[in-house]
């Protein structure tokens, strides 16, 4: 690890100036950001503690919809977030208690790490994300690997998540990391379905249009059997081919909408 | 008083300090105002090193040293490290090529240590690495498992380090002329990364003209004399220390480059020094286990009788002979080459090969898991291929209960063994009747399930002497020295339970002292299931002593024969008197009579022969044909480890090599590029078992205890990984078999069994 400063601001607005500091990063759980820089693979200068901002931290149901502070730890939002049990079922599957504990959902969505779990709900459930300048709705948030609409220095505030009539999330875990190989998310609303992959894109979290309109019309497992999926763009490692993870797409689908009808 | 009893489930005694935190690791007891050691390793796999400047790094503010292999080669530590060499099939001599402490003019593996770094702390050190020139030319990388491709060293062109053979090849040729079936099976077996929990690591320092090295080890004095030997000091100026110790699995039981260079700083700066590995730099460093392809092939007659065995090995050694490697997959496989089959004729050939890979060396079993996992491989296909009960086959070829003591082909001879109660009582317990429904409940799931067997048998060995000291200290208790180490096995609780229980001395009055060569002079250290057998063999020993020696006194003292003077395990009595003094009180009468030379009780032993464990391990399996994903559903071990000291320890043992087996076969998977990257350096890409991964085992014992020592006993510290692999491999085996899949070769992560059910066209 690199020597650097640290600021721990206690409101939006002082994070945010903080932030406008030369080199300057956020750190929200810490659960990607800690280990880089222990490899020393990133040099920030001041590191920004979002974790002392009682603003972001919290989940409120309005309604239809969940609200949860870009500060809420996976453990919160998997134990409050009763209100969607899909979201909070998947909350307290990801990492260990450790991880959950500490790891948050603003921090996951700023990373948009490709394996990561919660773009996949984000963008799957047409949530809101709000950061301390505007509102960008997921389709419009997520832009590639590790690539978000999110401007320097920009906060994640909140997530609006809109609750389905019914939602799964069906994960398919790398053997070693446990992070999704393939994560599926499905979710029902009353105007159609939509799905959002996770783990398997080289474009990262994805939606899989073909799948929405076949379930839309069918919300069966048995909907999905007619498509295909190609591997030509899938993420090809050592755990897994494209092929193999394309193939997952499918299976792991057709769990979810079994898991979720 | 609290006493243990013979053969209890006695908890360990150390636990409690370990749990809480109270253990002391090397890392822990490091002196506090030692300098830090930070090694810069080589980032490629082969190389031509056309510069190494240390100047700038030398520079940084903390910095004390940088120093590379011309700095020991300045100071005389030009020797290299030591390692034993195969013998050689045709008799000759393999060429031995140097394996520096620190790269001379190559390196030849991603990791491959090249420069030490001194400094007052870890990121002044990890500074002044940034700042060190090292310029190579790269060379071709050679990471087949084969002869031949680039050579690694000059004096071996072909890459071939050893070419060993055993047995009479042209017996067993002729066997194959007359068999009415053959039976022929290529079998991979992994490369895993031990990854012991506690990283290596050391400390060094110069007390009063004299070096002390502390490690993680698993023994003091091959370090010891390793340290002599390459620093050219005297022994007797030298201490080694191993503290506790968090697993070494055989791999912490080799001399390792950093510890020589640690001392040589110490003793050059005149400051302790010390040094930890990290996780990734442990899985780039530490020696490998496993990694070998064999062919084998088998013979039988039409009875389904073997009449042969034969197979071709190659084996992985990494780019340098790490201590032992060249002995693991030749020597020490051979020792229970033909299991536990009377096989008339069996002929073995080794060929040790060099790659731009880190060393591999003993893991666990060394050489005898690798041996028992083929040997078990292809009894279970040759069962297939017949057509014929597994259980059955092995039955027909089971070495009889009359046929002991057995002489095997590689020159061991097995004292004991009754393999068909074994097994049976282990088909009773894996409830083998109950097979076929359960394997109708999975298929209702969408699910594939197998059963496979693994019957193995373990040669116990490292050496077969061992000493031992007790004490009998002015504080009224004892102290036992032992040559053994413990890796976290839980030696401190069966030794001091094992002399409880001979001398009935309290056993929260004996103190166990192991790992320090300034203590104890000489010993085995931990390895090859050794420890408990040669340890308490050799206690006894001092125990009939020390009776002898007490009785003689006490007779002495009450003016009777020393006839008149029994022990019964708890207290000394006297023909016509009524004082039943213990162990500890006569001590102490001999102290007061000034009878010091009573005190202390020293004594050698060595094992008239080694002993033979073995069992039956039952694996069923349960696969998603969707996805690939293997679970483990349920796990049945029927040891026979002869008499029992703990049977709670042996079971843990058992519980842990499991879980090392089950590790191999279903995840740990080592990846290494075309250009010799290791793409597995973490465990965010390394995935060791964890607790979801295991099954509930169910553990017994059908003991017949062993002849050649005078507990009974067997070792049992590899054991449960010698049973695993193939119990694990044949079930997944099983689970595919009529879907097409003919050949299973671990490890079965999710996307290997997919792969597997897809290539023989099988549509979930």
């Amino acid at each position: 690890m690199y020597s650097f400063e640290v600021e721990r601001p206690t409101s939006v607005a002082d994070a945010a100036a903080a932030l406008g500091k030369d080199e300057a990063q956020a750190l929200g759980g810490g659960q990607t950001l800690i280990p880089t820089l222990k490899q020393r693979l990133a040099s920030p200068s001041v590191l920004v503690s979002l974790a002392g901002i009682a603003d972001i931290k919290g989940v409120s149901v309005d309604g239809g919809t969940v609200t949860i502070g870009g500060g809420t730890t996976h453990g919160v939002v998997a134990a409050e977030a009763g209100a969607y049990p899909a979201l909070a079922a998947l909350a307290g599957n990801i990492g260990d208690p450790a991880v959950r504990n500490r790891g948050t959902i603003g921090g996951s969505l700023a990373n948009n790490d490709p394996s990561a779990c919660y773009p996949s709900a984000a963008l799957a459930s047409g949530a809101t994300i709000v950061t301390n300048s505007r509102e960008i709705a997921a389709d419009d948030y997520f832009q590639g690997l590790f690539e978000t609409a999110l401007e320097e220095g920009e906060i994640v505030i909140s997530v609006k998540f809109p609750i389905p009539e019914a939602a799964s999330y069906q994960k398919f875990e790398q053997p070693a990391s446990r992070f999704a190989l393939v994560g599926v998310y499905v979710a029902k609303f009353a105007d159609g379905v939509r799905v959002a992959v996770t783990g398997a894109s080289e474009g990262g979290v994805y939606r899989w249009s073909e799948a929405e309109a076949a379930l839309s019309g069918n919300f069966s497992a048995d909907a999905l059997d007619g498509l295909t999926v190609s591997g030509d763009d899938m993420i090809s490692d050592l755990h897994g081919s494209g092929d193999y993870r394309a193939h997952l797409v499918k299976v792991m689908t057709k769990r979810a909408v079994a898991a979720a009808s | 008083m609290d006493k243990f009893g013979k053969s209890q489930p006695v908890k360990r005694v150390e636990d409690i300090r370990l749990l809480v935190g109270q253990g002391r690791y090397v890392d822990d007891i490091a002196p506090v105002d030692a300098l830090h050691a930070y090694v810069f390793r080589s980032p490629v796999a082969h190389a031509r090193i056309t510069e190494l400047d240390v100047r700038d790094a030398v520079d940084v503010p903390g910095v004390h040293a940088v120093i590379t292999a011309s700095d020991l080669d300045k100071a005389g530590l030009d020797t290299g490290m030591a390692f034993s060499s195969a013998p050689m099939r045709d008799g000759s001599k393999a060429p031995r090529p140097k394996r520096p402490i620190l790269a001379e003019d190559r390196v030849r593996f991603v990791g491959e240590a090249v420069a030490v770094i001194i400094a007052e702390d870890l990121n002044a050190a990890k500074d002044a690495s940034e700042l060190i020139v090292f310029d190579y030319d790269e060379l071709p990388v050679h990471m087949a498992l084969q002869t031949g491709g680039p050579a690694l060293h000059a004096e071996v062109p072909d890459n071939c380090a050893f070419d060993y053979g055993l047995g009479d090849e042209v017996a067993t040729a002729k066997a194959f002329e007359t068999a009415a079936h053959v039976v022929k099976l290529d079998v991979s077996d992994n490369r895993v990364i031990v990854n012991s929990l506690e990283p290596r690591g050391c400390f060094a320092e110069v007390v009063e003209g004299r070096l002390h090295l502390s490690f993680g080890g698993q023994g003091v004095w091959g370090m010891k004399g390793e340290l002599a030997r390459v620093l050219h000091l005297d022994p007797a100026d030298i201490r080694v220390t191993n503290p506790d110790v968090g697993g070494g699995f055989g791999m912490k039981g080799m001399a390792y480059p950093e510890y020589f260079v640690t001392a040589f700083a110490a003793r050059q700066l005149g400051r302790p020094i010390r040094w930890m590995s990290d996780r990734t730099e442990a899985m780039l460093s530490d020696n490998a286990g496993r990694d070998l392809t064999s062919c084998a092939e088998m013979a039988f007659d039409e009875n389904h009788r073997i009449l042969g065995y034969r197979l071709h090995t190659l084996s992985n050694l990494g780019a340098y002979n790490s201590q032992f490697a060249q002995m693991i997959q030749s020597h020490l496989f051979s020792r229970v080459l033909t299991g536990v089959y009377d096989i008339p004729a069996a002929y073995m050939r080794c060929e040790g090969i060099y790659t731009n890979t880190t060393q591999v060396d003993a893991y666990r079993g060394a050489g005898r898991p690798e041996a028992i996992y083929l040997i078990e491989r292809v009894m279970d296909r040759a069962a297939r291929e017949f057509g014929i009960d597994p259980q059955a086959l092995r039955r027909i070829n089971f070495i009889r209960p009359d046929q002991f003591p057995y002489p095997t082909i590689p020159g061991e001879t097995y004292d004991v063994g009754d393999f068909d109660r074994v097994l049976t009582r282990a088909e009773t317990e894996a409830d083998l009747a109950g097979f076929d429904g359960r394997r109708a409940v999975s298929k209702a799931h969408g699910k594939l399930r197998g059963i496979g067997l693994c019957y193995y048998i373990e040669s116990i060995l490292g050496a077969p002497d061992e000493d031992v000291k007790v004490d009998f200290t002015d504080d009224g208790g004892a102290i036992i020295y032992v040559g053994t180490q413990s890796n976290g096995q839980g030696h401190e609780t069966v030794f001091a339970q094992f002399l409880a229980d001979q001398t009935g001395i309290p056993v929260d009055r004996i103190e166990v002292v192991q790992g320090d060569s300034d203590q104890i002079e000489r010993g085995g250290g931990t390895g090859g299931s050794r420890s408990v057998t040669v340890q308490t063999n050799v206690t006894l020993l001092a125990v009939a002593n020390m009776v002898s020696g007490f009785a003689g006194f006490l007779a002495e003292q009450a003016g009777v024969d020393a006839a008149d003077v029994s022990f019964d395990d708890e207290s000394f009595r006297i023909t016509g008197s009524n004082v039943t003094p213990t162990m500890l009180e006569v001590a102490q009468m001999a102290r007061e009579a000034g009878r010091s030379d009573l005190l202390t009780w020293k004594a050698t032993a060595k094992l008239p022969g080694r002993s033979f464990p073995n069992g039956a391990h039952f694996c069923e399996v349960e696969i998603d044909p969707a996805t690939g994903a293997t679970h483990v559903e349920k796990y049945t071990v029927v040891d026979d480890f002869g008499n029992l000291i703990n049977p709670m320890l042996a079971e843990g043992q058992v519980h842990g090599g499991v879980a090392q087996g089950l590790g191999q076969a279903l995840s740990e998977r080592v990846v290494f590029d075309d250009e010799g990257q290791l793409l597995t350096a973490t465990f965010m890409d390394y995935a060791m078992p964890r607790a979801d991964t295991m099954p509930m085992i169910r553990f017994e014992t059908e003991a017949v205890p062993s002849t050649t020592n005078p507990m009974g006993m067997k070792g049992c510290g590899e054991a449960g990984t010698v049973g695993a692999m193939a119990a694990v491999a044949n079930a997944v085996q099983d689970a595919l078999w009529a879907h097409g899949v003919k050949q299973a070769d671990m490890p079965f992560t999710p996307q290997r069994v997919w792969e597997m059910l897809k290539d023989a066209g099988h549509k979930p």
